[in-house]
């Protein structure tokens, strides 16, 4: 199944819907992104990978503007998203953030009903004019994280009393409930059960025809399955970033080479 | 032999203890220490506390003989040689337990343990026995009054010729007015505090401004008392009561309430910060992560999870404020009153314990008596407050866990 779709993607003209120039992020006194440049693609599944401590994440948070809660983090460098710089004076991180959603790794709901917690993005972002479109929305969303059969009889449940997977697959709804351009996802799967895992690899599969995803993992196997283009982080730079199956199969450089084959990380 | 030195003495015979338990251990090791079950400090240490704990117990025992009456103060001589030759056969039983396969590590261990079970009751036992007091007192007290004029009494007149009026409710309504003022003040203010010092302010801001709010803990509350009754009584008097037609007292309700407020901000933001901080972050990476602004985070996720702990920090800040004392007599005055002019003078429970306890008393007076009476409702009322508190903070804490 992943093979056709990958074949697909690849005959496919695709717009660039993030493009990273120069970026460098420190925290205080240490380098975490050195200069990075990438550009990733719409209704693509981009795979970050890398040994950990090697930036994933930050860069990752770069790009919803989230390094900004954390004081001592600062960023250089230009990203573009649509074309549109999200460091600029004028741009509200509040905003981009409901276009740039992101699922973490431990699942987090909030300690609210499973209603609530989709509810809870259209909510503060006035995405519904009546109850009426709520529900729809909610429903809609958690149909799209494969989730509505197991909770439409509950759905005024705690999400906390979820089951790990059905949690993250929770946080999938609650992103994908704002209605955003982008989804981020923070390794989604590293606290949940190989079934679990494979219910969510199938949903990002799935979103990637109307969003352009990005998914840190440190499964090499993971990034093979799900993505269409990944990148090689390793101790703060870019290494490398190509066609998954060119980066698993033929990888230019030799760091990329040790690490796909187990030598570091 | 007076006690104290019996003590020195048991204490330099477990040093001693200590010092040939170990050596002894050594020796019969010989040179393979393995073959010893326990470690030599283990054996010392054995040693030791196998000749204090007999040398205390009977001290301990002793001690309550005596308080109980049924030993003479002039047996303390006695009693020192006793705790000496008890501490002196712990030692030589001690010494001569010593072998490889002694297990003197678990001996250890569970005289530790004893020890720590000891402290535990005594802390519970003199919970019990004052409690017991209370109960005591209060039933002469319920002999010589009708309990139902207690609790349904809208009086408050004492006088010690007898026939006193004794109604607890003028007492209790001041005591909760007062408390209800003092949490208006207390609760937001130090709520707020609270949510700035965790979720807004700097490092450098929290470093300075956090010590600088703790600083009023520790404020002695009669140094709040002398603050309500020269500053805030006046102020209110002046500014407020007289230019409205309230009335002209010095002493009100509302500024007890006030002071009181101030005394409990501390104490309020210090357990919500804990509470606040004990939401885990990834709630606020995720409701960040979503668009919401700070303030829509903490209104909508942060609060609503950290509600149960903060409900159970502002009963606890209830509980003390119900058993103030100095700023209600130096704030509030002491008059008794059923009313509900925050500009007049009232008073707590607390204050009339007080001033029943206090000048000739006769303990055999219902007028005496009442303030046990009074005290025991004040108990059952704070011990409510705490049971429900501790309750609902526990229920909280198993959330995250
Ligand atoms: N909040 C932070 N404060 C300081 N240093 C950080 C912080 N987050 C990450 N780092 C540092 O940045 C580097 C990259 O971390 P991260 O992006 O989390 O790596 P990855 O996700 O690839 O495992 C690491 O060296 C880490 O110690
Ligand atoms: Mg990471």
């Amino acid at each position: 199944m992943y093979d056709i779709n990958r074949a697909e993607s690849a005959v496919t003209q695709q717009d660039i819907k993030i493009s990273a120039r120069n970026v460098q992020v420190y925290y205080g006194d240490t380098h975490a992104i050195k200069d990075v440049n990438v550009e990733i693609l719409d209704k693509t599944v981009t795979a970050f990978i890398g040994p950990s401590g090697c930036g994933k994440s930050t860069f990752l948070r770069c790009i919803n503007r989230m390094n900004d809660t954390i004081d001592i983090a600062r960023i250089e460098g230009q990203i573009r998203l649509d074309g549109e710089d999200i460091y600029d004076r004028r741009v509200d991180p509040v905003q981009l953030r409901a276009k740039v959603g992101m699922v973490f790794q431990k699942p987090n709901p909030f300690p609210k009903s499973i209603y609530d917690n989709v509810a809870y993005g259209p909510r503060i972002h006035g995405l519904a004019r009546n109850k009426t479109e709520l529900d729809e929305i909610v429903e809609k969303s958690l149909r799209g994280s494969a989730l509505w059969n197991e909770v439409k009889d509950r759905l005024d449940e705690p999400g906390t009393g979820l089951s790990g997977g059905q949690q993250q697959r929770l946080c999938i709804a609650r992103a994908v409930a704002t209605a955003p351009e982008v989804l981020l996802m923070d390794e989604p799967c590293s606290a949940l059960d190989p079934i679990a895992t494979g219910q969510v690899e199938e949903l990002i599969d799935q979103l990637r025809s109307e969003y352009s995803v990005v998914i840190v993992t440190h499964s090499m196997q993971q990034a093979a399955r799900v993505s269409q283009k990944t990148a090689f982080f390793h101790l703060g730079n870019l290494v490398e970033y190509g066609e998954t199956d060119d980066i698993f199969t033929k990888p230019q450089d030799s760091r990329t080479e040790a690490y796909i084959s187990g030598r570091i990380g | 032999m007076p006690l104290s030195w019996a003590l020195l003495a048991s204490l330099l015979l477990a040093v001693a203890g200590y010092l040939i338990g170990r050596s002894r251990a050594f020796a019969v090791a010989g040179s393979d220490i393995r073959s010893l079950h326990s470690r030599p400090i283990y054996h010392g240490a054995s040693v030791a506390l196998m000749t204090l704990t007999p040398a205390i117990i009977v001290m301990i025992a002793a001690s309550l003989l005596r308080m109980a009456k049924a030993l003479s103060p002039e047996a303390v001589g006695l009693v020192g040689l006793l705790a000496l030759a008890a501490g002196i056969a712990g030692l030589g039983w001690g010494i001569t337990r010593i072998g490889a396969g002694y297990q003197a590590r678990n001996v250890v261990e569970r005289i530790v343990m004893g020890v720590l079970i000891f402290c535990s009751s005594i802390a519970i036992l003199t919970t019990a026995g004052i409690v017991l007091s209370l109960i005591f007192e209060t039933g002469h007290f319920f002999q010589k009054y009708n309990w139902l004029d207690f609790f349904l009494g809208t009086e408050w007149t004492p006088r010690f010729q007898g026939n006193s009026a004794l109604g607890i409710l003028p007492l209790l309504w001041g005591t909760l007015y007062i408390s209800l003022i003092a949490l208006l003040v207390a609760v937001p203010i130090g709520m707020f505090a609270a949510i700035y010092m965790s979720e807004y302010a700097s490092k450098r801001v929290r470093g300075i401004a956090k010590p600088a709010i703790e600083v009023l803990a520790g404020i002695p509350t009669i140094v709040y008392g002398l603050f309500a009754l020269i500053t805030v009584g006046p102020m209110l008097r002046d500014y407020f009561a007289q230019p409205l037609g309230l009335g002209n007292s010095g002493s009100s309700v509302l500024t007890a309430g006030l002071v009181m407020g101030i005394m409990l901000i501390p104490f309020v933001s210090s357990l919500s910060d804990d509470i606040i901080n004990a939401v885990p972050q990834s709630m606020r990476d995720g409701a960040l992560g979503l668009g919401s602004t700070p303030s829509e985070t903490i209104r909508q996720v942060v609060l609503p999870a950290a509600l149960p702990g903060v409900v159970g920090a502002v009963l606890l800040a209830a509980s003390r404020a119900i058993g103030e004392t100095m700023i209600v007599v130096l704030g509030a005055g002491a008059a008794a009153k059923l009313g509900l002019n925050p500009f007049e003078a009232m008073t707590t429970i607390t204050v009339k314990i007080v001033s029943q306890l206090t000048g000739d008393n006769d303990f055999a007076a219902p007028e005496t008596l009442v303030a046990f009476a009074l005290g025991l409702t004040l108990f059952v009322i704070t011990l409510g407050l705490n049971i429900v508190a501790l309750y609902i903070v526990r229920k909280y804490r198993e959330q995250y866990e």
